[in-house]
């Protein structure tokens, strides 16, 4: 049961929450997002392994951008009907206005906490590997990907690296976000031009060991679509449909 | 024995350049033999080994004329793919021959590419791996092995394709010695296992004593001169006092001073704090202890990282340096004031390095593998670069692998290990001590070993 | 489409896209500090930086698909970097891409100067604003705010993609490592279909 979202086919679930997310783009009500978040919530509860404490640190940030849009939306609504329900100096807020500012910080929480648990209960290569497996993605495109993941660390020491020797020259770290902007493109230059010479000896590497791009005929690492994936399948619309006719079962 | 590989009168020129990189090249190698193709860098070595594995000319549109056969036929007759897995290539660069995240799924990359059927991929992945004797790497990360290892790795994925002929590509520039050694040990070895054709294209063949039993030399430049010792330019005047550096984690309480116009050698293992010691001494890193004087110039590997305008005149005089013009004559640099730095050779990137350290009033260098993948005349160049400024005074520590270049060039030898100092040393003192060079993967000089031989 | 790009070009892209995905890393913080205190409008300047990709792509390489594909490709890697905006994220890129692509597609491949270039962010901003707008839930906000952040998205795609993308290119160019690329070729004046 706990390993039940690990072990789910990376492109069955991409597709799922996907769908998930077009659906609840419809829904203006602050309960719809509300219990679709919940149901997130217990689905990672049931079927996965998430470090509860690593998942809090990465919602934070999420749960200051609902702030956000919790607060403009009470500020720069368009639809201002209904009865006053809030008032502050000038400010008053309508009804409308305070279910439309939850429905936008939940939506914001709920989007989250779904790209979260793909993001916690998924193997990159496993993903890239089903992308050419189940959706038919080229190979050339797929294996141009997992040779940039693999660059990460490399080009991450470059950045580094790069910094540290201009920092040798004089230069210095600006506080301003906008020239920390400016500033980057002293790093980036170096650091494009050595992602040029490496893409050409990746490309060329591949190349030398019999990759053409076309399609395989077999594969090492074959990734399935199981009877895990029709139950998940299940429970993940179960949860979507629960919520989007809260109002047939929620009452207040 | 036939012939599997043949140029015929192989003519070759880069799309946007005059004059061609081939010239009416004949040769041809026969089946299990062992040749490597000389030559200093921009020879046209590299251009030749990608003709014969396929990936050019139709990666780089160039324009080929003549015949290059392969196993008794036109290279331009095989579909694209066909020919890799009969000629496997090996290259030089450790960090970018990989696509994938493990060493199995890497060797798997490779079965799926010549659609070998599922079944029999666990099988032809246990077999290179026991035959490479890399086992215990089956399900290691790639990119967190070392330089030596991912080289070997390399060479199994091209072995798993069963090739009958095995292209390598420098594959010791980017090793330090010692690895490079037993790589080579290793190599030879498995050629004798699996009898396959080898070619390989090196520039310092040294370190292969005789794996090779004949060389194609492709020579079109001058000779370098060999490097001959220098004497020291050394003054008895304090020029860098390093005590107590640490750093947070690594660094243990370094303390050493050099004197002016001295030159010293930084060694040891990999990984035993070099770089980040130099680092260190120019406050790239929070530490603590004292460097006097604490404005230090530092050439990376990459010279370019420290590059910031747009031709060489202006990077020279960024740091505010008013004789630009005396600099760039001073060392050579005038007739490419104008150009973009990176734009020039490698050499002459490390060149504009050292005038732009000099022009900010930097008088101690200090220098990271400035060795690293360098051929004979580049060497050269650099050991007359050191060695003037060295005469005009500047100070200069470098961290090197190459013990030929070291001993010609060094007066001092500072030796690291696991993160503190083993002590320094008189250079000549550290060449003859073999237990002091074997502690710290060292090899001993060739040229002392040829000197010694006369004497005895 | 793909059978006419090489495996160099593909590979360029994907590595192209990871080194503005440290940059971006950089950046993203900044953005989710400020969004906590000013909205969702708190991203929209920087928004520009996710279309340089497939501009400095286009510019280089020359070939039609070469924004979406790489708009594309960077996202894919965003997301395998862990970005916690996960899956969403190739959708967007996706259409993203497709914003600057008709561009290029409208002058039919054949202009590449400063001018399509910001209209190719442009094209990004508008078309990655039509699909914020679904998910998001901008309908609710006033038209004024929608029209403003916008607007700053626009200015952001034309300036920090289009001209931004230009000059690293351009940057790149000088440096002598695009030899072998479109973007070498043209520079010759030999123009190329």
């Amino acid at each position: 049961m706990k390993h039940a979202l690990h072990k789910m086919n990376p492109s069955v679930k991409f597709l799922l929450i996907t769908i998930c997310m077009f659906t609840m783009a419809f829904f203006f009500d602050p309960w719809t997002p509300f219990v679709f978040w919940i149901g997130i919530l217990v689905l990672q509860l049931l079927f996965s392994r998430i470090d509860w404490k690593k998942w809090l640190l990465f919602m934070l940030p999420f749960f200051v951008t609902a702030f956000g849009y919790f607060w403009t939306t009470l500020v720069f609504a368009e639809d201002q009907s209904g009865p006053v329900i809030w008032s502050i100096w000038n400010v008053h807020v309508t009804e409308t206005q305070l279910n439309h500012a939850l429905s936008l910080s939940f939506r914001v929480l709920a989007f989250s906490s779904l790209s979260l648990l793909f993001a916690l209960t998924t193997n990159p290569t496993t993903f890239i590997m089903s992308l050419m497996q189940q959706l038919k993605l080229s190979p050339k495109i797929a294996y141009g990907v997992m040779v940039g993941y693999q660059f990460l660390p490399v080009l991450k020491d470059e950045f580094m690296h790069i910094g540290q020797a201009q920092r040798l020259r004089g230069i210095t770290q600006e506080k301003n976000a906008f020239q920390r902007l400016l500033g980057t493109r002293r790093v980036l230059i170096p650091m494009l031009a050595g992602a040029v010479r490496k893409a050409e000896r990746a490309a060329f590497s591949m190349e030398a060991r019999g990759f053409t791009g076309e399609r395989r005929s077999s594969y090492f690492q074959v990734i399935k679509v199981g009877k895990i994936d029709t139950a998940l399948a299940v429970v993940f619309l179960l949860v979507l449909v629960l919520s989007c006719t809260n109002r047939l079962w929620l009452d207040f | 024995m036939h012939d599997v590989i043949q140029f015929e009168r192989v003519t070759f020129s880069y799309p946007d350049e005059e004059n061609p990189v081939l010239q009416e090249l004949s040769f041809s190698i026969s089946q299990g033999e062992r040749v490597v193709i000389t030559g200093p860098s921009g020879c046209g070595k590299t251009t030749l080994l990608y003709l014969c594995n396929r990936l050019y000319p139709e990666n780089c549109d160039g324009i080929l004329s003549g015949t290059v056969k392969l196993f008794g036929k036109d290279s331009l007759y095989f579909i694209p793919g066909e020919i890799n897995h009969r000629i496997a290539t090996v290259f030089q660069d450790p960090d970018s021959q990989f696509c994938m995240q493990t060493v199995e799924q890497e060797l798997a990359f490779t079965l799926e590419n010549l659609h070998v059927n599922r079944e029999e991929m666990d099988k032809r992945i246990s077999e290179v791996l026991a035959l490479t004797d890399l086992c215990e790497f089956r399900h290691a990360v790639i990119q967190s092995l070392s330089g030596g290892q991912k080289q070997r790795i390399a060479t199994a994925c091209a072995l798993i394709m069963e090739p009958e002929i095995l292209l390598l590509d420098e594959p010791i520039a980017h090793l330090d010695p010692y690895t490079a050694k037993k790589y080579i040990e290793w190599l030879d070895d498995l050629q004798h296992k699996r009898s396959i054709t080898i070619v390989a294209i090196e520039h310092r063949l040294d370190l292969w004593g005789n794996f090779f039993e004949r060389s194609i030399p492709l020579h079109k430049t001058e000779v370098a001169a060999p490097l001959e010792k220098r004497n020291s330019s050394k003054i008895e005047e304090i020029s860098l006092a390093v005590n107590k550096v640490r750093d947070k984690s690594f660094l243990k309480d370094i303390s050493f001073q050099l004197s002016r116009g001295e030159i010293t050698v930084l060694a040891g293992p990999n990984g035993s704090g070099k770089s980040t010691l130099m680092k260190t001494l120019c406050q790239l890193i929070p530490s603590s202890g004292t460097v006097q004087p604490d404005f230090l110039g530092y050439v990376p590997q990459s010279p370019e990282f420290l590059f910031l305008t747009k031709n060489v005149r202006d990077e020279i005089g960024y740091g505010g340096g008013s004789n630009i013009d005396e600099m760039l004559s001073r060392l050579k640099l005038e007739n490419i004031a104008d150009a973009h730095p990176f734009a020039i050779s490698h050499g002459q990137k490390r060149r504009v390095a050292i005038a732009a350290m000099l022009s900010d009033g930097r008088e101690v260098i200090l220098m990271d593998e400035p060795t690293s993948g360098q051929d004979a005349v580049a060497l050269s160049e650099l050991f007359q670069l050191i060695n003037e400024r060295a005469r005009e005074g500047t100070t200069f520590l470098i961290v090197t692998h190459d013990m030929e270049f070291a001993y010609c060039i060094a007066d001092t030898v500072l030796l690291m290990d696991g993160g503190s100092l083993t002590g320094k040393f008189p250079a000549k003192d550290v060449w003859s001590d073999e237990r002091l060079l074997q502690n710290h993967h060292l090899l001993p000089p060739k040229g002392l070993m040829r000197h010694e031989a006369c004497f005895a | 489409m793909l059978n006419s790009w090489k495996l160099k070009e593909i590979v360029l892209m994907s590595l192209f896209a990871v080194v503005f995905g440290i940059v971006y890393l950089l950046f993203v913080h900044v953005g989710n500090i400020w969004a906590g205190f000013i909205g969702p409008i708190a991203y929209e300047w920087i928004f520009g930086i996710w279309f340089i990709v497939s501009i400095i792509c286009m510019y280089i390489i020359r070939k039609p698909g070469a924004a979406v594909v790489s708009e594309t490709i960077a996202a894919a890697i965003e997301v395998l970097l862990g970005n916690a905006v996960g899956p969403r994220l190739i959708l967007s890129g996706l259409i993203q891409g497709l914003g600057a692509e008709a561009v290029f597609a409208a002058t039919r491949y054949k202009r590449f100067d400063l001018w399509v270039l910001m209209l190719a962010g442009v094209g990004s901003s508008v078309f990655s604003f039509v699909y914020g707008y679904f998910l998001g839930g901008f309908a609710v906000y006033s038209p004024g705010y929608v029209a403003l952040m916008l607007g700053i998205r626009i200015l952001s795609g034309a300036m920090i993609a289009g001209l931004g993308g230009k000059a690293l290119s351009d940057g790149l160019l000088a440096t002598g490592s695009l030899r072998g690329y479109a973007i070498s070729r043209s520079k010759k004046g030999e123009v190329r279909a």
